[in-house]
């Protein structure tokens, strides 16, 4: 197993620049004859061995953003409508669906939030590891099993080799997104994107998940986008936050200067929402008001309805993402102090 | 999976049970004496009696039911009051045929109905899928005789293409399959138009799930998608209808029996029922007890090939 | 939630089924066709004494076996009968058994579907075993049965076919009564002392109802079809009564010479059967696209 490992770290080039590039994307749905972005003006560099958080609450656009960068966005429903995607030189909005297809789960891969539905229920734990070391490095049966084997094992499924002819309904939640990991690392990806992974699992298990995917995502010399909705996971795993509202990045900053400074309202608020011990759960703060449905966006600032900072400039019209030093706040009440 | 085989024939146990008393009400209690029901209102008094005493239904009712379930059970299925032969002799005369018809019907079903279903779900509300949804619609509200009928007209009597009586003898592989091609079609439409249906239903929900999602993240090919990850998955349902599909065949393989004059079961019924032959119905009544129960049980078992939850489960 | 907000919830249900029924027509274009057709068939049928051009029992000798013309649109069969008169009448026995057939198992079905589930336990397990029974009938063969023993009336063959079909009616009710028993309302309608009977059929029937309904259109089509098949059989209604099926039993016997026999009142079942399918499929798709129709 080290080996493998360590040949995977290796392999990893090492040419300046980010390894992704988010530029501008925006990814609509329709709905009512109209389109609505889903997604809108979202930048963003992923650094080589970077882990960078996406959070948000749920519903302000962190899955389509991951499924934009995977050309997965669901159609005909939805589309990305502008902005770039460059990854090692390439823009991901320009290319057709097969050279999309080659990328995915070989250069960038995935994991979902539900470890119980995203497996294939009628197929063999160990073929569905194994399935993209067919269609991406052209093996055989035998050594695309051999390499799934050890990949299960990597993952640390416990008497990996007797499970490997088992079927998804066999194993518990954690056990399958261990499942879910062995697949999308199968091919030595140099983008992770993981989507809530532990979000459905139990306490404990949701703690050696995201062990598990930090120590390989360092062996591996991946980067990793980690979506979540939990500000506490945030501070154990990412090197970086961008914090969503509404489809927009509202913040984006180190973790340490995020958690040390968070400027932008919405940050705050979550920032006093995270459950901890030393608190009683009644005392927990909670954020008044709703998420915009994305057919009825304020023309401004789109946290202004539920800002406790509001002014009048606010409604008024869309803040940019503005900053220095890489801390950058979309609020116009906070931007200049 | 021998577990799962074994504990599905334990189960059908209870249903043949069950099936087979609903058989001895129909036949014994609903029309309360058999014996007025055959002879009519004119019979006499001793005639009666007679009839009642060979048919044993002048004992009392449990012990009719009790020798009616044992001799159902052990293949005893009785004579015809026409020609003497046990029933069982009858229906094994004709079984090859129903047999031929039902096998063709279910293959010609599953090959139109499966790949048509797919296609027009892969093209969720184009023209081609709006016209697959209303053609197959149609074809399940053909009533089988009726579907009969116009086959037998276009191409038997009009184009000469086919015989129009499907008779023919077993031993002869080219007259066998030559009689066997218009009633088979006429069942097997049918039949593809339910799957067609399920097919595409299922398929559209399949298509959906997170696990497709999940292969198309490893970058697995269209095809794939469709052939190994979602197929196999979307007959489960598919299964169940072929199932339920089954038991109208036997009813629709009745009507397309007397349609194209073919010999089967279906054919030995409506003889019977011509012949008011009341101890050979009594003995088809129990041979399609059976068929149920066996259609059933290959329903079920189809499952555990299937769907690996169901065979672990 | 505050009681008299709970108890107000099975209305909202009520007006939502048939709101929901009345969307799918809005939206489904086959469903206006279907039900378009069925009324016209409805149409004809109560008209027949009017506006059909013969009497259907009435023989005309020298105009047997006819092909269609100006004055037998339909042609004539063997004994010089008007098959268009026939067929306008023949309606009136389909739709009357048919509708009789399925309106009956609707009503015993359902009650006790939604019976059984509201009581529960093993009574309800034993009832569905029943059901499931029954139900592994195909509806063709226990109607043959049924009536091969108790010989073809229009009662009979309604008691049949209705026979067929109570179980699926009980399956389908029972399905969302099991769900409603256990909401928050029913509870509080106990606590208020209404009685199980008034619980069942004020607050739960409405909610199953347009599934019901649903079911119902698909049944009452698959009852004309056992009907026309029986007839076809032998064992329908007894000449010279013109059932549909019946004709097209009549005219198969000379079908290689005078095909119109058998051709015109088979269209006429495949029609109707087609109508009520389009019918009940586009509002099975809108009130529950999971809502799987039975046999
Ligand atoms: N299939 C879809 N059809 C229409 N709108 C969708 C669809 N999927 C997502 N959306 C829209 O995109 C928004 C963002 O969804 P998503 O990225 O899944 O949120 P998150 O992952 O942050 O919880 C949702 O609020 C919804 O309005
Ligand atoms: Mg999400």
């Amino acid at each position: 197993m080290t080996t493998a490992v360590k040949a995977g770290a290796a392999s990893t080039s090492d040419t300046p620049g980010p390894i992704l590039r988010v530029e501008s994307l925006t990814t609509s749905f329709r709905s009512g004859g109209a389109w609505h972005p889903a997604v809108r003006d979202v930048s963003f560099d992923l650094a080589r061995h970077e882990t960078l958080a996406l959070v948000g609450e749920s519903g302000c656009g962190k899955s389509m953003t991951a499924l934009s960068i995977m050309g997965l966005v669901p159609k005909p429903a939805g589309r990305i409508a502008g902005g770039h995607i460059w990854f090692e030189g390439e823009d991901l909005t320009q290319l057709d669906d097969e050279a999309m297809r080659r990328i995915r789960g070989d250069r960038i891969s995935m994991i979902f939030q539900e470890p119980m539905t995203s497996l294939n229920p009628v197929l063999t734990v160990g073929f569905q590891v194994a399935e993209a070391l067919f269609y991406h490095r052209g093996m055989s049966g035998r050594e695309a099993d051999r390499m799934a084997l050890d990949l299960l094992e990597q993952v640390k499924i416990p008497s990996a080799r007797r499970r490997f002819a088992d079927y998804p309904h066999q194993f518990s939640g954690g056990m399958r997104q261990r499942v879910m990991i062995a697949i999308a690392l199968a091919c030595r990806p140099q983008v992770l994107l993981a989507d809530e992974p532990t979000t459905a699992l139990d306490v404990t298990i949701q703690a050696e998940v995201l062990a598990l995917l930090a120590e390989l995502k360092t062996a591996y010399g991946m980067s990793m986008v980690f979506i979540t909705h939990n500000l506490g996971v945030v501070a154990a795993i990412a090197d970086r936050v961008a914090v969503m509202y509404a489809g927009e990045i509202v913040e984006i900053a180190t973790v340490r200067e995020l958690f040390r400074r968070p400027t932008h309202p919405y940050t705050e608020l979550l920032m006093r929402s995270i459950p901890r011990v030393d608190r009683n759960i009644a005392e927990l703060e909670t954020i008044q008001g709703q998420v915009p449905s994305i057919s009825a966006m304020p023309p401004g600032c789109r946290f202004a309805p539920r800002c406790p900072l509001r002014e009048p400039r606010c409604e008024a019209a869309p803040p940019p993402l503005a900053g220095r030093s890489g801390h950058h706040v979309r609020c116009v009440v906070r931007a200049g102090a | 999976m021998i577990r799962y085989v074994v504990k599905r024939l334990l189960f059908a146990i209870p249903t043949l049970l069950a099936v087979l008393t609903i058989v001895f009400v129909i036949v014994r209690i609903v029309p309360g004496d058999p014996a007025q029901t055959i002879l009519g209102d004119q019979a006499s008094q001793e005639a009666l009696e007679n009839l009642r005493r060979r048919l044993g239904v002048d004992k009392p009712i449990a012990v009719q039911y009790i020798d009616f379930m044992q001799g159902a059970l052990l293949g005893n299925w009785g004579e015809s009051m026409v020609t003497g032969r046990p029933v069982l002799t009858e229906v094994w005369a004709v079984l090859p045929h129903t047999v031929d018809l039902t096998v063709a019907a279910i293959l010609l079903g599953a090959l139109i109905g499966v790949p048509l279903g797919t296609w027009s779900a892969l093209h969720r509300n184009a023209p081609i899928d709006y016209a697959t949804r209303i053609v197959s619609l149609l074809g399940l509200s053909f009533p089988a005789f009726v579907s009969g009928i116009l086959l037998l007209l276009a191409f038997a009597i009009e184009l000469r293409w086919f015989p129009v009586i499907s008779a023919g003898k077993l031993d002869n592989p080219v007259d066998r399959v030559r009689n066997l091609v218009l009633p088979a079609i006429n069942l097997g439409i049918i039949m593809a138009a339910y799957v067609t249906r399920v097919t595409r239903s299922s398929m559209l929900e399949v298509l959906g799930e997170d696990y497709i999602r999940t292969a198309r993240a490893k970058g697995v090919p269209n095809r794939a998608v469709v052939w190994r990850h979602s197929l196999r998955n979307a007959l489960i349902p598919v299964v169940t209808v072929v199932g339920l599909y089954l038991g109208i065949l036997i009813g629709n393989s009745v009507l397309t029996e007397i349609v194209f004059n073919r010999p089967g079961l279906g054919k030995l019924i409506v003889s019977a029922l011509n012949q008011r032959d009341y101890t050979m119905l009594q003995g088809l009544m129990v041979v399609y007890a059976f068929l149920i129960v066996v259609v059933n049980l290959v329903t079920d078992l189809t499952y555990g090939f299937i769907d690996p939850r169901v065979k672990h489960g | 939630m505050s009681r008299g907000a709970a108890i107000a919830a099975p209305r909202r249900g009520f007006v939502h089924a048939l709101r929901e029924l009345r969307r799918a027509f809005n939206t489904n274009i086959t469903s206006w066709i279907g039900l378009g057709v069925f009324l016209a068939i409805v149409l004809f049928a109560v008209l027949a004494p009017v506006i059909a051009p013969f009497d259907p029992y009435e023989q005309h000798i020298i105009d047997r076996l006819k092909g269609p013309d100006a004055t037998y649109w339909f042609g004539t069969d063997a004994f010089g009968r008007d098959i268009l008169s026939r067929l306008l009448h023949g309606a009136r026995y389909s739709l009357v058994i048919g509708s009789v057939a399925t309106v009956s198992a609707m009503i015993i079905g359902s009650a006790i579907g939604i019976v059984s589930g509201y009581v529960g336990g093993r009574v309800d397990l034993a009832v569905m075993q029943v059901m499931d029974v029954l139900m592994s009938f195909p509806s063709l063969i226990m109607g043959l049965m049924i009536v091969a023993v108790l010989g073809p009336s229009m009662g009979n063959l309604i008691f049949a076919i209705a026979l067929t079909a109570i179980a699926p009616f009980a399956r389908i009710a029972r399905a969302p009564t099991i769900v409603i028993k256990q909401r928050d309302f029913i509870e509080a309608c106990r606590a208020l002392g209404f009685s199980d009977l008034r619980i069942m059929v004020v607050h739960i029937l409405p909610n199953v109802m347009a599934e019901i309904l649903v079911l119902g259109t698909l049944w009452l089509a698959t009852s004309i079809r056992v009907e026309a098949s029986l007839s076809f059989i032998g064992l329908g209604l007894k000449p010279p009564i013109p059932s549909w099926g019946g004709m097209v039993r009549e005219g198969f016997e000379v079908i290689l010479d005078s095909a119109w026999l058998s051709i015109f009142p088979s269209l006429a079942i495949l029609l109707i059967i087609f109508a009520l399918n389009m019918l009940g499929d586009g509002l099975r798709d809108a009130v529950d696209p999971k809502l799987r129709g039975g046999e």
